[in-house]
């Protein structure tokens, strides 16, 4: 899908990567501090065997990840602040933030 | 996306803006189309538009109603059935036309500076020999809370009823995301027959996972002689 586009692949290099995991359906690690005015990009890892949503109205952000399958979600830049996220699969369990500084 | 390649499009939108004999026959009111799919989704989706009066037709109170039923059938893939209903203050509520359709995300969102998509329609008028191609480019772009959309539309019409014919169409959204039950937003649309832009309220209630009803409504006042002084719009859209 990157190919699509020319220069894709140059400006991916300069976008510093975050990881997150989804394991028992909680997010590790919960709270992901980035930069902030800066694009990044989360990679997300769905351990379990079930699908999972990343959802956040803040981030404006939805993506489903499937079970032992990982997504890559693109947030920023942003200001200052914090961005809750959760899982919208198990939202009592599956929650997290992004804090940007 | 290059600079360059988004200058074209930006220009492309003002090509169909400035270029009113090109574009679609009847009014172009509906929706504005979002690049994105939601995996594992279905769908089911009442729209509506009503017209207080169609100037070509003369006819009043012309109302469209789409009810459609849509499946994700992969990460970056939608489609999606309709039934088109119409009725005016002459005529009872009668099936118009059936319609698919094929929505493919083609960017992630936010990788790009410009999130991108394609949209793919074919509709065939009820007990007429009247077949219509559509395809659209979906472009958004995000500014903080703001979020900004354009559906670029090309159609070709042909059919043993009809002449063949090529159509354009434009629709735009501006949507300000103050929460998820209530993002005000401005929407226009141009075509042969319409040029329209007026207010929107757009909404969603989460039900449950990967459950929640979603709506839209508002009004598109006409901005020339060929569009109705008004046409009302809804949506009810139960995603599961």
């Amino acid at each position: 899908m990157t190919g699509l586009l020319l220069g894709a692949g140059a400006l991916q290099a300069k976008t510093p990567i975050f990881e997150i995991e989804i394991r028992d359906h909680l997010f590790h690690p919960e709270e992901l501090r980035i930069p902030a005015d800066t694009k990044v990009k989360l990679v997300v890892y769905n351990r379990d065997s079930t699908p999972e949503e990343f959802e956040s109205y803040e981030l404006n952000r939805e993506k489903v990840i499937m079970g032992g399958r990982k997504a890559n979600i693109f947030i920023g830049p942003l200001k200052s602040g914090v961005y809750p996220f959760f899982g919208e699969f198990n939202p009592k369990t599956a929650q997290g933030r992004v804090v940007v500084e | 996306m290059q600079p360059r390649a988004f200058s074209i499009l930006m220009l492309a939108c003002l090509l169909l803006l400035q270029s009113p004999r090109l574009m679609a026959d009847g009014s172009v009111i509906d929706k504005v189309y979002h690049p994105y799919v939601e995996q594992l989704e279905w769908e089911l989706e009442w729209r509506a538009t009503l017209a207080d009066e169609d100037p070509p037709s003369g006819e009043e109170r012309l109302q469209l109603h789409r009810l459609g039923l849509g499946r994700a059938v992969s990460e970056y893939v939608f489609v999606e059935a309709y039934l088109i209903g119409e009725q005016s203050a002459g005529e009872g509520l009668g099936l118009e036309a059936y319609e698919i359709e094929m929505l493919w995300q083609l960017s992630e969102q936010g990788e790009h500076i410009v999130d991108y998509g394609l949209l793919f329609e074919l509709e065939k008028e009820h007990n007429r020999d009247i077949w219509e191609a559509s395809t659209a480019v979906l472009l958004e772009k995000e500014f903080g809370r703001f979020s900004a959309t354009a559906n670029l539309g090309l159609t070709f019409e042909g059919g043993s009823d009809i002449a063949d014919e090529w159509e354009t169409a434009l629709a735009l959204q501006g949507r300000y995301r103050y929460s998820p039950r209530f993002e005000p937003a401005l929407e226009m649309y141009s075509g042969e027959d319409t040029l329209g832009a007026g207010p929107v309220l757009l909404g969603l209630e989460r039900l449950g996972p990967l459950s929640a009803l979603k709506w839209q409504a508002g009004v598109i006042f006409g901005l020339d002689d060929t569009t109705a002084d008004y046409t009302v719009r809804a949506l009810l859209e139960y995603e599961f």
